[in-house]
């Protein structure tokens, strides 16, 4: 009989856990210079990080699943908060306001996100092996959509009463959306304040219900599904589970929960970039999630935290760090921008690499097995 | 049998979230409300202001109004209520005054009129919409869509 499988001994070897563990220690080491360099006191530090924590976790949640599901890093998670953003442009025009204006507005996204995640699902079904980068091209297509929704068809035929939010031309929503209505309304909803680090205690309640949900979500039927589908298609299939719609209905998670991760954002920063909010979070929430250790068909709750931490950490100090080196900040500015794609672009290199080192070792084990077999014979 | 169960089920989520964004909607409607310490005419009759009036919501308080003077309290939903403590005259007593009024959905934001609410008259007399002065800009606005928000 012919066993194949990489040989397990148990035990990792220094350089293995060096490698798998390579982005986040990394991370450890820019910090643990940057820190220093950037001359800020541990309490501004904490509090920065505390509150980028409440504010992105929940979007960084978002995507587990499709990992899971073995779809990758999910760029599509930018449909979410596109559904997200109309949600809350449209519950701006209608001032509603405070928490009951976040929990309308995650209601409207929801049809939207569900028909966003349904599309974007049913086009991956169609690039299997290129769910990635198809994510990243179908999430430009609809940027484009979406500022055509935003720029020209909100105010001309969806109405929009406040001039507020309108262009001057009479048409159009304006660059920034401001939602102080609603600015850290969820955050603020239970004040504690520990050594002076701002807690946003309702923040993390949520985040942990997400948390439990995912935890719980693994075990069901559907979860252990996307397990199996996530491990190999064809031995799904052969298990009688329904590969495409699992993979489909796995989109339309990640992207309801992008949409209600984008309005949880938002409360926190007070206002919408209406044409950037949603692209730069994509791009970061991946970023961050990578550099908590997670690989493009691994991530856990835990990558989650330890990213945010890390990534965030270094997105605050970078900008003085470079400018206490440099005596420009804006080269601090631009490398953690240049940061951000690096480390996506070295996650997507070493799974590449890892992948055709499994491939070709498994061919190699192939190889010597029949060559056992044709000795015995 | 558990096929029409679970369909049940699923128009109760339905209507249940449908139920929840209208009350929602309902409870979350956000007004910016006006005090004006004016005097007016109503109906042929003056009402003076008095000397200061100071207006409580919630227990805070969000205004302390002299003659001729506004204040101003952003609220969400449709009831308000709020203490008012009169003073008519300069170091004269200071009268309490509970008011709880229904502001109407279709503003956004509200002017009361405060000597006319102490007078008892009628909404009409206190409450008008407050209308903001129509601000010059320019014909049209940069659209940015730069995906990092750096700038040049």
């Amino acid at each position: 009989m012919i066993r194949l499988g990489a040989p397990s001994t148990g035990k990792k070897s220094f350089s293995e856990i060096l490698s798998a563990n390579f982005v986040p220690l990394m991370f450890i080491v820019i910090c643990a210079v940057s820190i220093p360099l950037s001359g800020f006191s541990i309490g501004y530090l904490l509090n920065e990080v505390v509150t980028r924590m409440g504010r992105n976790i929940f979007l960084m949640l978002s995507l587990l699943i499709p990992i899971m599901a073995g779809m990758g890093l999910n760029f599509g998670m930018t449909l979410g908060a596109m559904a997200g953003q109309i949600a809350l442009i449209l519950v701006s025009d209608w001032q509603i306001w405070g928490i009951p204006g976040m929990v309308l507005a995650m209601i409207l996204s929801i049809p939207f996100s569900i028909g966003l995640g349904l599309m974007c699902g049913k086009i991956m079904n169609q690039a299997k092996g290129r769910e990635m980068v198809t994510s990243y091209i179908i999430s430009h297509f609809m940027n484009g959509i979406y500022q055509l929704l935003v720029l020209y068809i909100m105010g001309n035929v969806i109405p929009i009463m406040h001039h507020s939010l309108k262009l001057p031309r009479g048409y159009g929503i304006r660059n920034t959306v401001s939602l102080l209505s609603m600015r850290q309304k969820l955050d603020n909803l239970i004040p504690l304040n520990i050594g002076g680090v701002k807690i946003p205690v309702a923040t993390f309640i949520i985040i942990a219900f997400m948390c439990l949900f995912i935890v719980w979500f693994k075990k069901t039927k559907l979860g252990q599904d996307m397990r199996a589908v996530g491990q190999d298609m064809d031995v799904a299939r052969e298990a009688g589970i329904d590969v495409e719609k699992t993979r489909i209905i796995s989109m339309i998670i990640s992207t309801v929960f992008a949409g209600f991760g984008m309005i949880i954002y938002l409360q926190n920063m007070g206002n919408i970039a209406t044409y950037g909010s949603h692209v730069q979070v994509g791009m970061f929430c991946i970023a961050a999630l990578l550099v908590g250790g997670a690989s493009v068909e691994k991530a856990s709750i835990g990558n989650v935290f330890i990213g945010v931490m890390l990534f965030h950490t270094m997105f605050i100090v970078a900008p003085k760090a470079g400018e206490a080196i440099t005596g420009d900040s804006m080269i601090g500015e631009y490398f953690r921008v240049f940061v951000s794609y690096a480390v996506i672009t070295i996650a997507i290199i070493m799974y590449e690499a890892k992948k055709r080192k499994t491939k070709s070792q498994l061919g190699r084990q192939l190889a010597l097995a029949q060559k056992e077999e044709g000795n015995e014979k | 049998m558990k096929n029409k169960k679970s369909l049940l089920i699923k128009i109760a989520f339905f209507a249940g979230v449908v139920a929840l964004a209208v009350v929602m909607f309902i409870i979350g409607r956000g007004h910016t409300v006006y005090f004006d310490n004016q005097k007016l005419e109503y109906e042929g009759k003056a009402y003076e202001c008095p000397y200061k009036i100071e207006v409580e919501v919630k227990g805070e308080r969000v205004a302390k109004l002299y003659a001729k003077e506004r204040g101003s309290v952003t609220t969400i939903g449709s009831g308000f209520k709020m203490v008012l403590k009169i003073t008519q005259e300069q170091n004269g007593r200071e009268t309490v005054q509970e008011i709880s009024l229904r502001l109407p959905r279709n503003m956004d934001g509200i002017v009361l009129n405060l000597p006319a609410i102490i007078a008892g008259l009628p909404e009409e007399a206190y409450l008008s919409e407050f209308i903001a002065a129509p601000v010059e800009e320019p014909e049209d606005e940069e659209i940015v869509t730069d995906e990092f928000g750096i700038g040049e």
